[in-house]
């Protein structure tokens, strides 16, 4: 509606937003604009130049621009108040790097390592000094300045990574698991993770508190990665360079620049679709390999039929240099199994390579030269798992809008309070009970969801995001449903003499029935993942069962699962004893019913996969865009008591469809 | 004994967070505390058990319940559903208590007054509303502040087996028109004077990363 006149200037867009973002940061909700200066001015960044590139010498001194690659990093940093600045490299590597860290002021402070040990004790130093959150990151990451600002100002962040979603990552990025917005697995060279829908882009900010963790596990990472490394570890690794070989030989080594060049940019920009089932999963121990895609599938021996060349071999030591210099994938491991909360900060749409050759830095110049900032920003700024209305029939242009209010200087909570009192102007036009007042609501409740999807967007694209904008939102959200439903009762019995109280009531008591449904049961997911068995660092597997060299008659007792032949849950007992093999069985109907319910989960997860059948689910599911918009079309054609009865009729399917799933899911535990 | 002993005795942050949705009042906790360690069934057994009531005396009464039937279901809601207050909040299904416990709550609310005194169902709307806005702001703000509101709170607000408790006294006197439109205004003054006073006091400080709720509500 008013986003005409605005979005066609997309092209001089970058800097303009910019200082509006900035001047919309300046009055945001209670204080937040100037606890994320104070924060971002005191972080240190530890930046690690020890990846080497193809040709020699140091990756993140790849020319880039007339400079280097790590140039651009440190000016990116330096331009987000990050200026306490650690430079870890190898030993012969110092010179090629000057350069790129002249002028800094103050003068960054450089670290020879050898071995990966001392870049983990380089860390470690640095996090004993200062305070604020520390940032750890590769020197050869070439990502958009947002991308980087989203980490350091995430809302629920005080530590977390940068990471992109899927189950296919970027090349040498290592994979993760998570749910419910957390990391519950990570991988490393010697650390395995599986399923994963998630991987880490080599940046990892620490938050102060976390501090004293970090410097833990990073000491005992050092411990164990010198000298003879634990038992699995180079198994693992190994693993991971059979995977490579079998990969190489059926692609040919001209699939390594393909792979390379793997489209950098998470395309569809959403956050994990299968997120709750991989969390279900984690919680109930279903098998944990049983549809598991790509290449994490092969196993060591499958390698054998893989030819070996020696493009082949160099390929694969290289990349085996490359991770098993990754400190950055250990910490993240070593805090994950810590039990630190790690969150992740999504990519989204923004730009983000590794290069690890003068080709490919040359190649991802390239690419990220074509790249619209501001408009990756914008489509970024749109919630990843919105329903099928909202993201087709109200995104599409509400992010327009929240563009031209980020321009005006708008705040998320003005925006929200504009939403709630055009509801209550739908309400009192619904009230009136005539016709003319009834389309005038239908019109007036989309112009406030509208308004509902802009703020949001708007706080996304300029990153102000406060704890107090999150729960005005979503109260108004609440409130504005519900005042509505007066509004629609009163004009009920006005202008069609109908007393449809009891059924405005009944609406309400469903529609908050259906929401506490899904608070109750999120909390409960919640505890299954806090009580999931925890790994040691030593461990390379990430859950008991499928720790390698435990015989598989020990590591699933097949009186527990007989009944679907898969892994067994992972139960406590294994963390600490592998109990007896004939453990007492589950009575048969127990394991009908358990294995009946894996089932439907397998086939529900199968539908999540394919679009038509996933947007069926979410339309399912009656979520508020369509609930808005039931409600409009039938008050401005029908009459309220029709509304009533509609929603009352759809919200009662939500809610079976809803209770079924989830009593499935519980079942199958 | 030794089993409980290994998995630690302190209640994990999301079953605090369960209880809080359940919103007991002072008579629930009560039951809970006396009784909850007696009565070895599982919570969600227990709250199922209780909500059955309703349906039950109304389906065999109609529209002629005896405001005695009608007593006796509210005492076995509040028995039955306050005795599960006191019973550990994990196992399969305990994500079935808390909105069991709004259902029966708004439900009964609701059907004292279509019993009762149809022009007191607009009232009943504003009460259930006023006491949505509680539960939402209960879940949003252990969501966004971390904290539940505080116990003073829910002995203010009654809980809801106060509100039971009073629906029904208001029905036995024959005055749930005005009863509801007092209990809507003042529960509307507390809950909203104390929502915005938690958030006056709330400065924000960076948290660590808990779970990233919005994926818990398919809005």
């Amino acid at each position: 509606m008013t986003s005409g006149s605005s979005e066609s200037a997309s092209g001089t867009a970058a800097a303009s937003s910019r200082d509006s973002r900035e001047s919309a940061a300046g009055e945001s909700g209670p204080g937040s604009a100037r606890t994320r200066e104070a924060e971002t001015q005191t972080a240190t960044a530890v930046v690690l130049a020890t990846a080497p590139a193809a040709e020699g010498g140091p990756a993140a001194a790849l020319p880039w621009a007339g400079a280097t690659v790590v140039r651009r990093l440190l000016g990116q940093l330096a331009d987000l108040g990050v200026h306490r600045v650690h430079v870890v490299t190898r030993p012969g590597w110092e010179a090629e790097l000057a350069p790129a860290l002249e002028g800094l002021d103050p003068a960054a402070r450089v670290h020879v390592c050898a071995v990966v040990a001392d870049d983990l004790r380089a860390v470690t130093d640095a996090a004993r000094e200062g305070s604020g959150p520390l940032l750890v990151l590769h020197g050869e990451i070439v990502t958009h300045r947002e991308a980087l600002a989203g980490l350091l100002a995430g809302p629920r962040l005080v530590t977390g990574v940068l990471a992109r979603s899927g189950g296919f990552p970027p090349f040498l990025a290592p994979r993760t698991r998570s749910a419910r917005g957390r990391i519950v697995s990570a991988s490393s060279a010697y650390h395995s993770t599986a399923p994963s829908n998630t991987s880490l882009l080599g940046v990892v900010k620490v938050g102060a508190r976390d501090r004293p963790t970090l410097i833990e596990t990073g000491e005992r990472l050092a411990a164990l990665t010198e000298g003879t490394l634990p038992p699995g570890w180079e198994e693992e690794l190994e693993r991971k360079a059979a995977r490579w070989r079998l990969g190489l030989a059926s692609g040919g080594v001209g699939a390594d620049a393909a792979d390379e060049a793997d489209d950098p940019v998470n395309a569809d920009g959403r956050e994990p679709p299968d997120a709750t089932d991989e969390d279900e999963r984690a919680a109930t121990g279903l098998a944990a390999d049983e549809d598991e895609s790509g290449p994490e599938r092969y196993e060591a021996g499958e390698a054998r039929i893989a030819v070996s060349s020696p493009e082949a071999d160099a390929e694969v030591e290289r990349r085996l240099a490359v991770l098993r210099e990754d400190a950055v994938a250990l910490l993240v491991v070593g805090l994950v199994r810590a039990g630190t909360p790690v969150a992740n900060s999504f990519l989204r749409a923004l730009f983000w390579a590794r290069p690890l050759s003068r080709d490919a830095a040359r190649d991802t110049a390239e690419r990220i030269e074509d790249y619209d900032e501001d408009r990756a920003l914008l489509d970024s700024a749109v919630k990843g798992n919105d329903g099928f209305f909202t993201t087709f029939f109200v995104s599409p242009y509400s992010k327009y809008i929240a563009r031209w209010a980020a321009r005006r200087g708008l705040t998320p909570n003005q925006v929200t309070t504009v939403s709630m009192a055009i509801g209550v102007a739908a309400a009192v036009a619904f009230a009136t009970g005539s016709r003319p007042g009834l389309i005038a609501g239908a019109v007036l409740l989309q112009a406030a969801f509208t308004a509902d999807c802009v703020d949001g967007q708007l706080a996304r694209y300029t990153r102000t995001f406060s704890k107090f904008g999150a729960w005005l939102d979503s109260i108004f959200d609440r409130s504005k449903e519900y005042v509505v439903f007066a509004g629609l009762a009163i004009g009920a019995s006005r202008g069609f003499g109908e007393d449809v109280w009891v059924l405005a009531t009944a609406a309400l008591t469903l529609q908050t029935l259906r929401h506490m449904f899904d608070f109750s049961f999120g909390a409960t997911q919640h505890e299954a993942i806090e009580t999931t068995p925890r790994m040691a660092v030593e461990e390379p597997g990430d859950r008991p069962a499928r720790r390698p060299g435990m015989p598989p008659a020990l590591a699933t007792s097949p009186g527990r699962d007989g009944a679907t032949g898969s892994p067994a849950a992972p139960s406590p007992l294994l963390d600490t004893e592998p109990g007896p093999p004939a453990e007492p069985a589950v009575p048969l109907p127990r394991r009908v019913v358990r294995a009946i319910s894996r089932r439907a989960t397998r086939l529900s997860r199968t539908l999540e996969r394919r679009p038509a059948t996933r947007w069926l689910k979410k339309i399912l599911v009656f979520p508020i865009g369509e609930r808005f918009a039931v409600i409009s079309l039938t008050a401005a054609l029908a009459t309220p008591r029709v509304t009533f009865v509609v929603v009352l009729a759809l919200g009662g399917v939500a809610t079976l469809y809803a209770l079924t799933g989830r009593t499935i899911r519980a079942l199958s535990r | 004994m030794s089993a409980v002993a290994a998995t630690g005795t302190a209640a994990p942050a999301s079953q605090r967070r369960l209880l809080a949705y359940r919103d007991d009042g002072p008579l629930a906790r009560a039951l809970g505390r006396f009784l909850g360690s007696s009565v070895p069934v599982p919570a969600a057994v227990l709250t199922v058990l209780a909500a059955a009531a309703v349906p039950v005396v109304l389906a065999r009464g109609g529209d002629r319940v005896s405001d005695a039937a009608l007593g006796g279901a509210v005492a076995w809601l509040v028995l039955v559903g306050g005795v599960a207050s006191g019973r550990t909040h994990a196992g399969r299904f305990v994500w079935l208590v808390a909105p069991l416990l709004r259902l029966l709550e708004y439900g009964s609310l609701l059907s004292f007054a279509v019993l009762a005194a149809p022009r007191a169902v607009p009232m009943c709307f504003a009460l259930v509303a006023v006491l949505a806005f509680h539960h939402y702001d209960t879940v949003y703000r252990l969501r966004h502040q971390g904290v539940a509101p505080p116990a003073w709170l829910s002995v203010a607000g009654g809980g809801w087996d106060g509100r039971l408790v009073l629906g029904y006294v208001l029905l036995v006197t024959g005055s749930l028109v005005t009863g509801y439109l007092v209990t809507a205004i003042v529960l509307a003054i507390l809950y909203v004077a104390e929502s915005t006073a938690s958030w006056l006091r709330f400065t924000r400080v960076p948290r660590p990363a808990g779970f990233d709720h919005e994926e818990d509500e398919d809005e």
